[in-house]
C-alpha cells in the first residue's frame, strides 16, 4: 500500500532529512512513528502525499509512484489520504460544517466548490462525519469558537469526508490534554478499524504509541533504527532511538 | 563657560537668527498687516460660524445635504472601484504569494505619491469637470495606498490551514477561496471602510479644482466671498465627516 524505496529527502538548504529509508506499510494496518525532535518524523510523513517531495529513491503509494506524479495526478491521490495535524489547521474564521466541507473540495468541480454548491450528499456526508465524532450540534459555529480537542475532532471528521484509504497524523494530540489526546486516539483507532483506513500517527509520546499502535517505526536522523511490534520496544532499544532514555 | 563656547553660542544664535530673519522676509511677514486685518477676519468668521445658523434649515442648506450625499457617493464609489482594483495587487505585493512583491510595493508607494487634488486637475482634463473626474481621482490614489495596507494584511495569513487543503487534493483556487480569503477578507474590509472615512474628505475638496461634489459650491461661494453660504457647507462637511468617522470606527471594530 505504501512503499518507500531507499528515500532521500535532502531539503533546499542542504539539510538531509530522510537518509534512504525502506519502509512498506500494509492496508489496514496502524503504525506509530516515534523518534526525537528532527529527526524526520514530519517529513516522513509528509512525502506520502507529496507535501514533502523526495530527492532520490522510489516512493508507491496505492500503486502509485508519488515522485513522478504530475499537479493534478497529485491532487487525485492526497484527496484519497487524509491528514491530521498539530494544530489543527482549520480556518478560523469559517464554520465547521464549511471547514469540514474542505474534505471533498477533491471530489466537486472547482466553479462549484468556489460558489459553495457542494451537492446534498456531501453535506450529509460532512454531517454524519460530524456526528461519528460527536460534534454535530457544532456544525455551524465557527471554528475557532471550539476547544482544542473538538477542533482536533473537526480536523479528523475533514479527513473522514475525504473517504480516505490513508490517515496520515503529524503529532495530532501534541497540543492536547492527556484525557482529550485519549479521545483523539480512540477516534483514529476506531476508524482504523471500523472502516479499514491504513492510519500513520507521528507521536512523541512513547506511551501512546504503545498503547494505540499494531507497529512501531523509530527513527532517528532520517534513518530507521526500529521497526516492529509494540512488546519489542524495549529500554535498550528506546535508548537507541533517543539516545538516552528515562523510565518516566 | 570658557572663550570658544561663548564664540561657539554666539555663532549659533547668530545663525538660527538669520534662519528666522531669511523665513521672515521670504514670506512677506508683516505683524501690522495681521493687526490690520484683524476686525476683518473677525467678521468673516462670525459671517462662516454664527450668521450662517439662519440659514440651517433652510432651502439653500438642503441643497448642500444633497450635495453632501452625492459627495458621499462619489467617496463610496471610488474606494470601491480602489477596493476591487487592489485585489490582485495585494497578492503582487505580499512576499508570501509573489517573487516580485518589492516591484508591486514600490509601484504602490510611487502611485500615493501622486497627491489626489493632482489627479483629480489631470482627470478633469481627461474626462471632462463633474463627479466622474472625482471618482477616478480618489479610486487611483487609493489603490496606493489600500494596495499597501491589503498586502500586510496578506502577508499576515497563517499557512497551516492552507496546507490542509493542499493535503485535502484542494487546488490553487480552492485554496485561494477557502484558505486565503476568510482570513484576509475581515482586513480588506476594514482598510476599505477606513479608505472611505479618507475618501470623503477628499470628496470633498475636489470639487475645488472642478472635479464635481460638495467642493464645487464651496469655491463659488468662497469665490462671491458669500461666508453665510460658505459657513453652511462647512457646517455640513463637518458633520457629515464626523458620522461617518464614528459609524466607521463602530463598524471595523464589529468585523476584525
Amino acid at each position: 500500500m505504501i512503499e518507500f524505496r531507499n528515500v532521500v529527502v535532502v531539503y533546499p538548504n542542504g539539510f538531509k532529512a530522510l537518509k534512504g529509508i525502506n519502509l512498506h506499510i500494509h492496508e489496514g494496518e496502524f503504525v506509530a512513528i516515534i523518534g526525537p525532535s528532527g529527526a524526520g518524523k514530519s517529513t516522513l510523513i509528509r512525502t506520502i502525499n507529496g507535501l514533502v517531495r523526495i530527492t532520490e529513491g522510489d516512493l508507491i503509494v496505492e500503486g502509485k509512484h508519488v515522485q513522478k506524479l504530475k499537479d493534478r495526478e497529485l491532487r487525485l491521490l492526497r484527496r484519497k489520504i487524509g491528514m491530521i495535524f498539530q494544530s489543527f489547521n482549520l480556518v478560523k474564521r469559517m464554520s465547521v460544517l464549511r471547514n469540514v466541507l474542505v474534505g471533498r473540495l477533491g471530489y466537486v468541480p472547482t466553479l462549484k466548490s468556489l460558489l459553495n454548491l457542494f451537492p446534498k450528499e456531501d453535506v450529509e456526508f460532512a454531517l454524519s462525519n460530524l456526528e461519528k465524532v460527536g460534534i454535530r450540534d457544532k456544525a455551524y459555529v465557527r471554528a475557532d469558537q471550539l476547544s482544542g480537542g473538538q477542533q482536533q475532532r473537526v480536523a479528523i471528521a475533514r479527513a473522514l469526508t475525504q473517504q480516505p484509504d490513508i490517515m496520515l497524523a503529524d503529532e495530532p494530540v501534541a497540543s492536547l490534554d492527556p484525557p482529550t489526546a485519549k479521545v483523539v486516539m480512540d477516534y483514529l483507532k476506531k476508524f482504523n478499524e471500523e472502516l479499514k483506513i491504513t492510519t500513520l500517527v507521528n507521536l512523541h509520546d512513547v506511551d501512546l504509541a504503545k498503547t494505540y499502535a499494531g507497529r512501531i517505526v523509530g527513527i532517528r536522523a532520517g534513518e530507521i533504527v526500529f521497526d516492529g511490534r509494540p512488546e519489542e520496544l524495549t529500554r535498550d532499544i528506546l535508548i537507541r532511538i533517543y539516545g538516552k532514555w528515562q523510565e518516566s | 563657560m570658557n572663550g570658544w563656547n561663548k564664540t561657539r553660542w554666539l555663532i549659533i544664535t547668530l545663525l538660527v537668527v538669520a534662519v528666522y530673519w531669511w523665513a521672515v522676509m521670504g514670506i512677506d511677514f508683516n505683524l501690522h498687516r495681521i493687526i490690520a486685518g484683524l476686525p476683518k477676519g473677525k467678521v468673516i468668521l462670525e459671517r462662516i460660524f454664527v450668521k450662517s445658523l439662519r440659514y440651517i434649515g433652510g432651502p439653500f442648506f438642503w441643497e448642500m445635504v444633497m450635495e453632501m450625499l452625492k459627495t458621499l457617493a462619489m467617496a463610496y464609489f471610488g474606494t470601491f472601484i480602489a477596493s476591487v482594483l487592489t485585489v490582485p495587487f495585494a497578492f503582487l505585493a505580499a512576499v508570501n504569494f509573489s517573487p516580485y512583491a518589492r516591484f508591486f510595493k514600490m509601484f504602490l508607494n510611487f502611485i500615493r505619491t501622486f497627491p489626489e487634488i493632482l489627479l483629480a486637475i489631470i482627470f478633469v482634463s481627461m474626462v471632462g469637470p463633474g463627479p466622474f473626474a472625482g471618482v477616478l481621482a480618489i479610486g487611483f490614489h487609493s489603490v496606493g495606498m489600500l494596495g499597501k495596507l491589503y498586502a500586510e494584511a496578506v502577508e499576515n495569513i497563517d499557512m497551516k490551514p492552507i496546507e490542509a487543503i493542499t493535503a485535502a487534493g484542494g487546488n490553487f483556487w480552492q485554496k485561494l477561496i477557502f484558505g486565503v480569503l476568510p482570513q484576509v477578507f475581515p482586513y480588506f474590509a476594514s482598510y476599505s471602510i477606513y479608505r472611505f472615512e479618507i475618501a470623503v474628505r477628499s470628496a470633498s475638496t475636489v470639487g475645488l479644482v472642478g472635479a464635481g461634489g460638495i467642493g464645487v459650491p464651496l469655491l463659488l461661494k468662497v469665490q462671491g466671498r458669500n461666508w453665510e453660504q460658505v459657513g453652511v457647507i462647512i457646517i455640513v462637511i463637518i458633520i457629515t465627516v464626523v458620522i461617518v468617522d464614528y459609524l466607521s470606527a463602530y463598524i471595523r471594530k464589529r468585523i476584525v
